[in-house]
């Protein structure tokens, strides 16, 4: 017997006298506030920093972040009317900008897919992150149910790259962005 | 990692002596995490929340075999290579084969339990791989040549003024150089190993079965990149570790962190369903290793099986006075505290792990913290009971601890008991156990009223 079929078969001994337990059902919460609302107050207290804009917002907070860079690295899904910086390596690049695929109000979260790429969400230490507002789910469970298809990898972040495995005092940027912009686009785009 | 576990007594109090600043060290950072949880505990109704939580565990511990064939059969879909060990013998010869194929000569790795349960950096190592622990914690220990001593924060042990020491040796840095300048330099000798590594190695907090995904948590970015930039990436996944459905993440991820250090989710979550595809950046080739190591004997234990449900959050450590006193390191084994006490029975068998039951004051703490309610307490009794019966334990202890939980399992008895031992002059001569105890301090003299009476007075 192979080592699949021995460790299957222990399994199956193993349960052959216990009780089933059932799977529960996922609960239906309600969220009383704001998703806009609370997604921005939770980035804030993840340490990130978010804010509500229209197209033109967007390009002014571009136009304030690229002061003084030589260029970004771009995810694919960035618009060629946000990337006002010429393109760089993401090894090399100051500054890194991402679309996300959804955001989380409750736990101030972006998600981002790796169709999109993953070098310019991780190696540059500022990260800036373009959002829809229609994209901003409620909840994890609401966006967890509503996943018709996965991508290779789905990054979910949360704030700044952090530790406090130095003494216990916490560092920020330890490996990835140590500053996480966040622009919710107002509209459909 | 050897099993030291016999040595529990002696190697805490050798510890305790030897390096007196450890207890200051460990009792900082884990009254700091176990702060973080009640705060996070108390912004949800953890009851509910532990209670769904120990139910999809339960679910999928008592349908095991059903998911792990899922997760097989999605993971494969998804064009991930799926192995199966049964310990680190196989497990080795698993990533020796990869180390071969693709010529590795660097790896870069995420903090991973199960991988130090494996000898994987050993392995490694004899294979001429230079290896990379990437979690900023994980990297210091293994700087100092140390194995983790906290299931989260595997460096809690170490004071600011010993990383100053070792960074200053190692890398020049001066004497008194701050967190941030030390983290700066391990970012620099990191992101080059990051960009360099063939292979990246991690484990997995969650395998969801329904779709095939590989979950893991971090703050950092480190098991991110670890899972991004090599060209291969292996996970090793203990068997317990599934989870039925995607949506079940959305319990188990935030309560993960809300129990290990008191986020509402982890900086970083990454969720992994497969290679990358064209054009993508990303692994090109992703193996995945289900391991039982002790698990199925574990499963087949009529009692201790409960505590497969473990997530691995180190909520107990934080919250055990024990634990607080030394760390992990004298508990001899990868799992410390009071999941270890009865997780490492378990795994590796009670005449390999005793005394480490006994390390713990039945406090109760480590229950009320635990994310997936496992009965951390009431097995520590489970297996003093078969130390017992094996004849592990002094035999004096048979009937003491059969009449202890007798009395402490009947309201009525346990205060009659205790308003008698409040009324009887104790003779403490008579007392030979008590010998230890009464040696280095004054008589034993009870309280003249219950605790239960005292708080009911303080909160009046």
């Amino acid at each position: 017997m192979d080592t699949r079929s021995r460790i299957l078969s222990r399994i199956r001994q193993a349960l052959r006298e216990r009780p089933r337990a059932l799977l529960p059902e996922h609960p239906h919460p309600a969220l009383s506030q704001d998703p806009l609302e609370l997604f921005l107050k939770r980035l804030a207290e993840n340490g990130a920093e978010g804010h509500l804009l229209d197209e033109e917002g967007v390009r002014r907070l571009l136009a304030n972040l690229a002061q003084g860079l030589a260029g970004a690295a771009y995810g694919k899904g960035v618009p060629a009317a946000f990337r006002l910086l010429p393109e760089l390596p993401p090894e090399e690049a100051p500054l890194g900008v991402s679309r996300a695929l959804f955001a989380v109000a409750e736990t101030g979260t972006v998600a981002l897919s790796s169709e999109d790429g993953r070098k310019a969400q991780l190696l540059p230490p500022v990260h800036l992150v373009l959002v829809g507002e229609e994209k901003v789910y409620p909840s994890l469970l609401e966006a967890f149910l509503d996943l018709k298809s996965l991508p290779s990898a789905l990054g979910l972040h949360s704030g700044p790259s952090k530790s406090a495995d130095i003494g216990q005092v916490m560092v920020k940027g330890v490996h990835g962005p140590g500053r996480l912009v966040v622009a919710v686009l107002q509209g459909t785009w | 990692m050897g099993v030291k576990a016999k040595l529990y007594p002696k190697e805490a109090a050798r510890l305790l002596r030897e390096k007196p600043g450890v207890r200051e060290a460990v009792t900082g950072a884990t009254l700091h995490f176990e702060q973080g949880r009640k705060k996070a505990y108390g912004e949800i109704d953890a009851e509910a929340w532990r209670e769904r939580a120990k139910r999809v565990k339960d679910h999928l511990l008592s349908h095991l075999d059903h998911y792990l064939e899922l997760a097989e059969k999605r993971l494969r879909e998804k064009g991930v290579q799926v192995h199966w060990a049964e310990g680190p013998e196989e497990a080795h010869r698993i990533l020796r084969e990869v180390v071969a194929r693709h010529g590795v000569k660097r790896a870069v790795k995420a903090k991973s339990m199960l991988t130090e349960e494996l000898g994987v950096n050993p392995l490694l190592e004899s294979l001429g791989v230079e290896v990379y622990e990437t979690d900023l914690g994980e990297y210091l220990i293994q700087l100092l040549g140390e194995p983790p001593s906290h299931i989260v924060g595997p460096a809690i042990h170490l004071a600011l003024s010993e990383i100053q020491r070792l960074f200053h040796g190692r890398f020049g840095t001066p004497l008194d150089a701050s967190p941030e300048a030390l983290a700066a330099v391990a970012r620099k000798v990191l992101r080059e190993a990051f960009l360099t590594a063939e292979l990246g190695i991690s484990g997995a907090n969650f395998l969801v079965a329904e779709t095939g995904t590989l979950a893991l948590m971090e703050n950092e970015g480190n098991i991110r990149l670890s899972t991004s930039l090599p060209r291969v990436h292996v996970a090793f996944v203990g068997i317990e570790k599934l989870l039925p459905r995607l949506a079940d993440l959305a319990l188990f991820l935030p309560l993960t962190a809300r129990a290990a250090t008191g986020q509402r989710l982890s900086t970083y979550v990454s969720l992994i369903q497969g290679p990358s595809r064209e054009e993508e950046e990303g692994p090109k080739e992703v193996h995945v290793v289900l391991v039982d190591h002790g698990r199925t004997t574990l499963l087949h234990d009529p009692e201790a099986w409960e505590v497969l449900r473990c997530l691995r959050c180190g909520a107990c450590l934080n919250a055990c006075p024990v634990y607080r006193q030394t760390g992990g390191h004298p508990y001899g084994y990868v799992y410390s505290g009071p999941i270890g006490a009865v997780l490492d029975p378990g795994l590796l068998g009670l005449e390999d792990t005793y005394p480490l039951p006994y390390a713990s004051t039945l406090c109760g703490a480590c229950y009320e913290a635990c994310p997936v309610k496992i009965p951390i307490p009431k097995l520590l009794l489970t297996w003093r009971n078969r130390a017992v019966e094996r004849g592990l334990a002094p035999t004096w202890e048979k009937g003491a601890i059969k009449a202890f939980s007798q009395v402490m399992q009947s309201p009525s008895l346990y205060r009659l008991f205790s308003k008698a031992l409040r009324g009887l002059p104790l003779p403490q001569d008579l007392l030979p156990l008590l010998k230890a105890w009464t040696e280095g301090r004054g008589p034993l003299k009870p309280s003249p009223k219950p605790f239960h009476e005292l708080w009911q007075e303080l909160e009046e």
